[in-house]
């Protein structure tokens, strides 16, 4: 006995000198915040103090989900952008779509936070639970879709017309698969892309339509399959999906899920993949074509400035390209086809213009006809009740945060998609 | 002559069985377990962030004592899990090896969602929507639980494999009910009846959870007199001792098992209750958050005295808010946590080992001959 | 000195608070059958297990052949020659005799079993074994596994063997044979260790004998100058009267009647064929017969934990003389008709008795569940216990002591107060002296004689011949699941007794 103790005790000691071997060392990470950020220069030229701010970032998952990563890295640049310390930027990952997540936001405001964001769908009732409760804090919503219904001054919605990145994705994916035509890879008739979608949800549904019109802008025998893995964020699921596309005969893979699993069953299995999020080359460096991404980064630097400079967060807040909040990663010009980057800049520039619409009614149809009318389910009061027309012009006006919402709203299969 | 001792040969440690260690030494080796593990992780955040230990403990504590609201979340995350911890004992007691807790709990949570969500809107009152919701989820996790009791009990089918499998099937009920109820697809169900709170277990005092809280105490004092003073608590210990010792003295084990798992489930049914009703009010299939797994960890440590269980399931959150408080101060992934929290636990079964055992070394030999 | 095969100096060892063997010293000679003579508990099987490997001494030296060795493991005590037979047989039930004795072994390439079965036949003729080499395990008497695993350790090289209570599985015959065979390897130059506590066999078998008492050598005398009773007195310290009273059943009444029972066990076998008896009030019916034929299903069948496929019992109240069927009844069912059927098992702390359990938990195992009361009396228990440690002499620290820290013979104490305190008038016992010491038999022989007095129906079954026919007033033999002979013990002898229990085996050869 005593010997296990005197063991213990030198244990503990060895531990002890460790400990004290490592504490003289200055704290890089703590000091590192520079006493000049603080009277740093924000985007109007004139001085903004952010030293008496702070900012509370919820998510879902943490860095290992593609879609969490790429909050967390435009919060991370954003701090570094406007020098920010580590303890002025709390980021709370794995946080559930429950309860928890009205702790975190409780817990954010009572350590000071100005601004509390959160990142997933599910955590949009605990946010305005929290809202209700904090009213000089301000929390903002990405995905959601009530902000307008609830009346909070300080509850906001964010999202970006993804579509129209979306669309320029789509764009690359018809090229290549023109390149696979041509070469006889495959026949016009075999060009079907599969897609991992993840819930059979409006937000899925509108980017992998506007994926698809504009594969087929430039591909018109292309046709696509969708199948849902019902989950945001599982590997196993999304390849095994993935591969099961692939067996079916898909020519390209996209998807709308969280992890790596889609894009690495395709650089596996030696199949074009266009991703969300982040850039996939590294992942697939001969199968990787592009990726279309939300870059957070501008509505982060908005409600920072807001709140510092105490001016107000837009209720419902949808990015664009013009924002920089709509974003491509870089063409891997040694996947995508020839003329792939000129085609993009080419639709971008009429996306941006107006003179492009990416659900122009006349493009395509919804069980054999085109549509003048769609009533979508835009006021979300809970009720899942549709009650708003959302085209009007020759065009389905997807994520109109003016006059409808931020968040999508195209919920249905266009002819051409098939559900698996 | 005899002194030509080929020590080299020896072996360098033995081990031997101790007999009965006095109490205060068997606390004393799992404190010390406690510290080296608590001293292992700290060395390891330190090499991964640099940050003095100091720093790193005061993250780990403010994760579950900074401010009082932290106090309150840590004590229903104590309370449901120990509720669930308290659910699996009877089991586990009588050596049935329940780990369907998880699907148990979702079940009882399930029908309790269910009644919030299709009574919301009749303008039926709480006094009597609540006992619906409380009766409906006590017997939705004890149908759970006594499925796979029968079939252990009639076909002796295996009932680890039994109950791991009705998790997933309760997932994939659940699944269902989302789909079907939150027609926009999204998969989430959102709060149930956030307008008129129908449902909604009320604050008392003004403070959440503590209504959770009161009742996960009395149950605990329940489970306690159950298992300790009552016969049906005897039969588990005997059954779970012997099933031939419970035959010769002529207990029915099969009724035991039966009515045991029934019990077991009602418990899950209730945290799941709990969880919907006083806490998320909604329904989803990570609501148990892996509860249903830990929770028998928790048991286990405590070696199935409720008692001790509010200590361990205390430690458990302990870590797991405090890891997660180190993961977010120090900016690490949240894996951070689960690898503390597995450092911690490895120590503290490990430890047994040296409470069970004896280490004689070779050189011990020769200082003990007289 | 030269002729000295192993000699012990010195050797202790301890397990937590208990010295199992204290500075022990020990000789062996070659051509020698030493016995090792002591009580249970009292360090006889620590100390062989140390010498073959399974322990490791604290202290203390090992000298094989006059050189010092350390033998970690039993791989080193093979390589010394040394050999233990253990009681418990450690054979693959599906391999043939010799197929077992080969594995394990050591050889390079594939195994020449013709040689070897060869070598084993060799051995046989030497020591005159009667042993088939391929035969398979399973279809193997007690006595021919036994006989494998010797030849086993002899095919290994061994020149000292230990053999831990050899004769607890055999008949006389058996034993006598095995006896024989031991002279023979004696002979031919083998050291021989053999534990035992039965005295006739020290006797019969054994050059010198050593004695321990609570882990310490009292002492070593030539058999030739030993009696039984100058070797009880060295193991227990101190004289003890080795009779047992055995008194006439008084107004001898049936109590219990057995017809025609057949028992299927689980696995299919039948266990019991056409068992048909009587035990009577105030007498010890006593069974006898080989482990295994049917004793433990006889008992279980009685006591309702047995099906029963076929056949009745019946219960004859001594109050009211009104015949009770207890037929394929639950152990709830036969109390509830009130009958004080009382039941010593021969697993005491696998069915009598929770080991994990105190003694005032282990008091209520059999009325917990009386009164309406939703929680525990503990009371009745609690007294009950406190009255059996007082009465019995149980050593235990207190009644808040879970039983299986008690040593086997307080264990059997605890459960046999327990048993007959509820007055029975049907008890049975299953081998309720096995690994009990001398005194704690004695008093396990008295109770019984008490309760006999008391006009209770005893079923005695034992395993030890001379006790049988000393306390029991009948003796009803099983072989293999049949009745193959009821004996009034008064008139019997031991041969007798042990010809019944071959006598369903012998019908097969």
């Amino acid at each position: 006995m005593k010997k296990i103790i005197a063991i213990i005790v030198a244990i503990l000691a060895i531990f002890a000198l460790a400990a004290c071997a490592v504490t003289p060392t200055p704290e890089p990470d703590n000091t590192k915040a520079p006493a000049d950020a603080t009277d740093g220069t924000g985007e109007t030229g004139e001085t903004v103090d952010y030293s008496n701010f702070k900012i509370g970032v919820i998510c879902l998952h943490d860095e290992n989900s593609t879609y969490d990563a790429n909050f967390i890295n435009a919060i991370k640049a954003v701090q570094a952008k406007l020098g920010l310390s580590d303890s002025q930027v709390i980021i709370k990952t794995g946080v559930d779509e429950s309860d928890a997540c009205y702790n975190a936001a409780a817990e954010m405001a009572d350590a000071g936070c100005k601004v509390v964001f959160a990142d997933s769908f599910g955590h949009e009732d605990y946010m305005i639970q929290a809202a209700k409760e904090f009213k000089n804090v301000q929390f903002c919503h990405a995905t959601g879709t009530k902000a307008k219904v609830v009346n909070l001054d300080n509850y906001h919605n964010a999202f970006a017309s993804i579509y129209q990145g979306r669309y320029l994705a789509g764009i690359a994916a018809g090229m290549k698969l023109n390149e696979m035509i041509d070469s006889g890879k495959i026949t016009a008739e075999q060009a079907k892309i599969g897609y991992v979608g993840a819930w059979p949800y409006a937000e899925v549904k509108s980017g992998y339509t506007s994926f698809f019109l504009g594969a087929r802008s430039v591909c018109p025998s292309a046709t696509m399959v969708v199948t849902y893995t019902d989950s945001w964020f599982d590997i196993a699921k999304e390849k095994t999906a993935a591969e099961n596309l692939i067996a079916d005969g898909c020519a390209l893979i996209s998807q709308h899920a969280d992890s790596e699993g889609a894009p690495k069953a395709c650089e596996a299995a030696n199949v074009p993949n266009v991703a969300y999020n982040i850039d996939t080359t590294p992942l697939g460096p001969t199968t990787a074509l592009i990726s279309s991404k939300i870059d957070w980064e501008p509505y982060f630097e908005l409600i920072i400035n807001a709140v510092v400079k105490g001016t107000a967060i837009p209720t419902d807040y949808c990015g664009t390209f013009a924002t920089g909040s709509v974003a491509l990663t870089k063409l891997n010009e040694s996947v995508a086809a020839a003329g792939t980057q000129e085609a993009i800049d080419a639709a971008k520039a009429k996306l941006i213009s107006g003179e492009l619409k990416v659900f122009d009614t006349s493009t395509w149809t919804f069980e054999g006809k085109t549509l003048e009318e769609y009533v979508a389910d835009v006021v979300d009061n809970g009720d899942f009740v549709k009650e708003t027309n959302v085209i009007h012009d020759g065009y389905f006006d997807e994520s109109n945060a003016d006059q409808f919402r931020s968040a999508p709203y195209f919920d249905f299969l266009i002819d051409g998609i098939t559900k698996k | 002559m005899e002194h030509t001792i080929k020590s080299k040969k020896e072996p360098l440690i033995h081990i031997t069985k101790r007999d009965a260690m006095p109490l205060w030494k068997a606390i004393l080796i799992r404190v010390i377990a406690v510290v080296i593990a608590l001293a292992v992780s700290a060395l390891l955040v330190m090499v991964l962030t640099k940050k003095n230990p100091g720093q790193v403990f005061t993250a780990m504590f403010n994760g579950s004592f900074q401010t009082p609201r932290k106090i309150l979340n840590m004590l229903q995350d104590v309370a449901m899990l120990l509720c669930i911890s308290l659910a699996v004992t009877p089991a586990f007691k009588m050596k049935f090896w329940n780990i369907g807790a998880e699907g148990q709990v979702l079940m009882g949570a399930l029908a309790s969602a269910t009644l919030m969500y299709k009574l919301g809107n009749t303008g039926i009152p709480n006094g009597v929507l609540i006992p619906l919701m409380f009766i409906g989820s006590i017997l939705m996790g004890m149908i759970w639980a006594i499925i796979p009791a029968i079939f252990k009990a009639v076909w002796n089918t295996n009932e680890t494999l039994f109950t791991l499998m009705m998790n997933y099937v309760a997932m994939q009920i659940i699944q269902i009910c989302i789909a079907t109820w939150a027609t926009s697809g999204s998969g989430v169900m959102g709060v149930i009846n956030s307008m008129n709170e129908a449902g909604w277990l009320p604050q008392i005092f003004g403070t959440k959870y503590l209504l959770n809280i009161i009742f996960v105490a009395l149950l605990t004092v329940f489970v306690f007199i159950y298992l300790k003073f009552s016969k049906h608590g005897y039969e588990i210990a005997v059954v779970g001792e012997s099933e031939n010792t419970a035959r010769y003295i002529g207990i029915n084990v099969k009724k035991v098992i039966l009515r045991t798992m029934a019990l077991s489930g009602a418990l899950c049914g209730f945290a799941g209750f709990l969880l919907v009703s006083g806490a998320s009010h909604t329904i989803t299939k990570e609501l148990a958050g892996g509860m249903g797994f830990t929770a028998i960890m928790v048991s286990w440590l405590a070696k199935f005295n409720p008692a001790i269980m509010v200590g361990t399931s205390f430690l458990l959150v302990f870590l797991d808010k405090g890891a997660s408080s180190i993961a977010m101060e120090c900016r690490l992934s949240e894996s951070i946590g689960e690898i503390i929290t597995g450092i911690i636990i490895f120590f503290i079964i490990g430890c047994e080992f040296f409470i069970r055992y004896k280490i004689n070394f070779r050189s011990s030999n020769k200082e003990v001959a007289k | 000195m030269e002729n000295v095969a192993i000699e012990l100096r010195g050797i202790s060892k301890r397990f937590g608070r208990i010295q199992a063997n204290k500075n022990v010293n020990l000789t062996l000679y070659h051509g020698e059958i030493l016995s090792l003579l002591g009580e249970n508990g009292s360090g006889k099987t620590t100390l062989m297990n140390m010498i073959s490997g399974i322990y490791f001494p604290d202290e203390g030296h090992i000298f094989i052949n006059g050189e010092e060795v350390v033998i970690k493991s039993p791989k080193d005590a093979f390589d010394n020659g040394i050999g233990m037979i253990h009681q418990h047989f450690k054979l693959v039930d599906v391999f043939t005799a010799t197929e077992n004795i080969l594995l394990g072994l050591e050889e390079k390439g594939r195994f020449d079993v013709k040689a070897a079965t060869k070598k084993v036949e060799e051995l046989c003729n030497k020591y005159g074994f009667i042993l088939d080499p391929n035969k398979k395990i399973y279809e193997m008497s007690v006595s021919e596994k036994q006989t494998v695993e010797i030849i086993k350790v002899l095919y290994r090289g061994a020149n000292i063997l230990i053999l831990d209570e050899p004769t607890a599985v055999l008949t006389p015959q058996e034993a006598r044979k095995l006896f024989d065979i031991m002279r023979k390897m004696k002979e031919d130059g083998k050291a021989i260790i053999i534990i035992t506590h039965k005295l006739h066999e020290v006797l019969s078998v054994s050059d010198r004998v050593t004695v321990l008492r609570k882990g310490e050598t009292i002492g070593s005398v030539p058999t030739s100058e030993a009696t039984v009773e100058s070797l009880t007195e060295m193991m227990v310290g101190k004289k003890v009267a080795l009779n047992i009273d055995r008194i006439d059943p008084v107004d001898p009444k049936e109590r219990l009647v057995v017809e025609g029972l057949n028992c299927i066990n689980r696995e299919g076998v039948k266990v019991l064929s056409d068992i048909s008896f009587k035990a009577l009030s105030g007498e010890i019916l006593g069974i006898a017969g080989i482990a295994g034929s049917g004793q433990r299903e006889l008992l279980e069948a009685i006591a309702g934990l047995q099906h029963i496929n076929q056949g009745a019992i019946t219960y004859i109240d001594p109050a009211s003389g009104a015949n009770k069927s207890l037929t394929d009844m639950t152990p709830m069912q036969i109390r509830a008709l009130g009958v004080r059927l009382s039941f010593v098992p021969e697993d005491r702390l696998g069915m009598g008795l929770v080991g994990n359990m105190d003694l005032v938990d282990n008091m209520m195992l059999r009325s917990y569940s009386k009164g309406h009361s939703l929680f525990l009396q503990k009371k009745e228990p609690s007294d009950l216990a406190k009255h059996i440690v007082e009465e019995l002499e149980v050593v235990t620290p207190n009644i808040q002591t879970p039983v299986r820290r008690l040593s086997g013979g307080n264990v059997q104490k605890v459960l046999v107060g327990r048993e007959i305190s509820s007055s029975p008038t049907v008890l049975m016992v299953a081998y309720p002296v096995r690994g009990l010491d001398i005194n704690s038999s004695y008093l396990i022989y008295r109770l019984l004689n008490e309760q006999k007095k008391l006009g209770a129906a005893i079923i005695f079954v034992g395993e030890d011949l001379d006790v049988l026919v000393e306390l029991c007033d009948r003796i009803m033999v099983l072989g293999g699941g049949h009745i193959t002979g009821v004996v009034d013990a008064r008139t019997t002898t031991k041969e007798e007794i042990g010809y019944l229990m071959t006598k369903s085996n012998g019908g097969e050869h």
